[in-house]
């Protein structure tokens, strides 16, 4: 295998993670366009969801799709006792009390994902499955063609919902104006209730994806943490532009990867540098565009 | 005010000290302090002693995010910048207590470099810078400062006038007496111009700016007095262990040193800090003992212990403690 060949698989392989990130990252965006804040706690959802997906479908071996259906359930049940017990009394708050009281929530669901998980959390796959696509020096195993439906089925059917129902309409006129909307008739504290829910089914969702693709670990977090750059990439408030962030976000992983080996200056190697390339990205979109590329400017005036 | 005192200047009204009992209770905390390592054992005071070492660090969180309203989850990896400062110069032969300021130093320089994105950015976006200026220094402890892991601290180099500094009764006189020193110049920073500026910056920059406060410079000194205690925790932990390991400045770390900050009090700095360590230190080492250091349930119950006081006592441990002798001062009366 070539050079060539090497680099291709890589930007594959980066564009597959870049799908899954994108699909990790929704979560992120919907609870911001509608609460204005960052949600801390979705990274530890996520773990919980694959937790709890792991069990269902290995432990009790009921498999892949009941796992996937109690991931759905779990995310949306505890992403909207999230917003009802910690979010809606810190309304009109600050933001570092939100933020603060999510990171708690973040810590708490770090803890239950272990409690349920039998003390910690395992290492261990999802699909075991010997089914492999192969075309030139690109392989795609089954659990990557099971993420990537799982990562771009999300962000699908959260794009169709905001667009095509009636109750997606709501959800985004809650986010846009929620006065105009409560004058309406709108449910207002429901509607936000629901997306919060829906930001968690997301993230059950994209558990999946990630476990698949990453397998279930202690530090499964970590690739939620890093999806934050796509969605600062993309800019906090839209839904569709994150495809771009995540799939940027991977590639760019992928190909400073394939760099590494050529980076020496001297004594400084940069071996493994890809794992802190998200945070790079990060700190650059914060300095240079900090509402992202697809997100509206917001613009204080006094 | 108790009878019989009143003040006549400014000065007095600002004091420390306002009250007889103030001075009483002072000369007493004092008296006990310096007198525990004879009274209990060498356990105790030693474990008192590491306390202290993150209560500095909690200070200096309190300064940057409680004063002046900055949020920062980068605060462990400065404290790893000042300790691995601190380690490295007394590997080449630097005494400790010359290497513990040159890492609050280079601690401070860091969070100033740190302190860039919050010119721009306010709220959750300066939480994200900081969450990635933390992963990013972490990552560079991990790899290239001390990349097995462990950094050793030269035990030679804890010696003044041929007394052991690192160990017994002198390793916690001298830390004792470096938290004093840092303890009372936060207090007095609190109160100061530096200070204030901070809390108006806090309360409205936009204001703040109209009334003549330089908004930029008084954030780049937040951060960088933050990141000073920080890295004056960072040294004293070179004081105190042998060796240095990177595994003291994560990503968790930092949110302890947030909750411990929110769960005490935020802006208040020295009373806020020294009640949120002791509340979270004395859990964490209570859930430790118990459950054989799982940290399943340190998690649940920090987690927990978080959200309730963000969602429900916003201004933390301080205010129940002040509703508790309100309480007293009453009784019999409800109000």
């Amino acid at each position: 295998m070539g050079e060539l060949g090497q680099l291709v698989s890589y930007i594959v392989a980066g564009s597959i993670m870049g799908v899954v990130y994108a699909a990790l990252a929704l979560g992120f965006n919907i609870v911001y366009r509608v609460s204005k804040s960052i949600n801390f706690a979705h990274p530890a959802l996520v773990l919980l969801s694959a937790t709890v997906a792991y069990i269902a479908a290995v432990r009790a071996g009921l498999g892949l799709a009941a796992g996937t259906l109690a991931a759905l359930a779990v995310g949306f049940a505890v992403s909207a006792a999230t917003e009802r017990l910690v979010a809606r009394p810190l309304r009109g708050r600050p933001p570092i009390a939100l933020i603060a009281a999510t990171l708690g929530v973040y810590y708490v669901l770090k803890g239950v994902s272990m409690f349920v998980a039998g003390g910690s959390i395992p290492q261990a796959s999802l699909l075991r499955s010997e089914f492999s696509l192969r075309a030139g020096p690109v392989t795609l195993s089954a659990s990557d063609i099971a993420a990537i439906a799982a990562g771009a089925g999300i962000v699908a059917i959260v794009v169709a919902l905001h667009r095509l129902t009636r109750l997606g309409v709501a959800m985004r006129a809650v986010a846009e104006d929620p006065y105009g909307a409560a004058a309406y008739g709108l449910p207002v504290k429901l509607l936000t209730m629901l997306s919060w829910g829906l930001a968690g089914a997301a993230g059950g969702l994209a558990a999946i994806a990630v476990a698949l693709k990453a397998n279930l670990s202690p530090i499964l977090e970590v690739y939620v943490i890093k999806a934050l750059a796509a969605s600062l990439l993309a800019g906090l408030d839209t839904v569709a532009g994150i495809i771009v962030g995540g799939l940027v976000l991977g590639v760019t992983e992928q190909l400073v990867r394939f760099l590494e080996p050529y980076l020496r200056f001297g004594v400084i190697d940069f071996t493994g540098i890809h794992e802190a390339a998200a945070y790079m990205i990060m700190l650059l979109v914060l300095l240079v565009k900090p509402y992202g590329l697809f997100g509206t400017e917001r613009i204080e005036r006094v | 005010m108790p009878a019989g005192v009143f003040k006549e200047t400014y000065l007095q009204q600002m004091a420390h000290l306002r009250y007889p009992i103030h001075v009483y209770s002072a000369i007493a905390a004092l008296a006990l302090l310096a007198a525990l390592p004879f009274m209990a054992g060498p356990f105790i005071a030693n474990k008192l002693a590491f306390y202290m070492v993150y209560l500095v660090a909690a200070i200096g969180l309190n300064i940057t995010t409680g004063l002046a309203g900055q949020i920062s989850l980068a605060h462990a990896a400065l404290m790893g910048a000042g300790a691995y400062t601190a380690a490295w110069l007394t590997l080449h032969g630097i005494n400790i207590l010359a290497a513990i300021p040159a890492g609050a130093l280079m601690a401070a320089a860091v969070g100033t470099l740190l302190s860039l994105p919050s010119f721009r950015l306010k709220g959750y976006y300066l939480a994200m810078a900081s969450i990635a200026a933390q992963e990013i220094l972490f990552y560079t402890y991990q790899r290239w400062v001390a990349s097995d892991q462990y950094m050793p601290v030269n035990d030679d180099a804890k010696v003044l006038l041929g007394l052991e500094l690192g160990e017994g009764k002198l390793l916690y006189y001298t830390t004792l007496a470096l938290t004093l020193i840092a303890v009372w110049t936060a207090a007095n920073i609190g109160r100061s111009s530096i200070g204030r500026a901070m809390k108006a910056v806090r309360d409205n920059d936009i204001s703040a700016e109209i009334v003549g406060i330089n908004v930029t410079r008084t954030k780049a000194l937040a951060f960088a007095i933050g990141s000073f205690y920080a890295g004056l925790a960072g040294g004293l932990l070179a004081l105190h262990l042998t060796a240095i390991d990177y595994d003291n400045f994560t990503l968790e770390q930092s949110i302890d040193f947030l909750a411990m900050v929110l769960v005490g009090g935020a802006g208040r700095i020295i009373w806020g800090s020294l009640l949120g360590l002791a509340a979270i230190m004395a859990s964490q080492s209570m859930l430790e003992m118990v459950f054989e250091g799982n940290p399943m349930y340190k998690y649940l119950v920090l987690g927990a212990a978080i959200a309730y006081f963000v969602v429900k006592e916003p201004e933390g441990l301080i205010a129940v403690l002040r509703r508790v002798k309100e309480y007293f001062r009453l009784w019999p009366y409800s109000y």
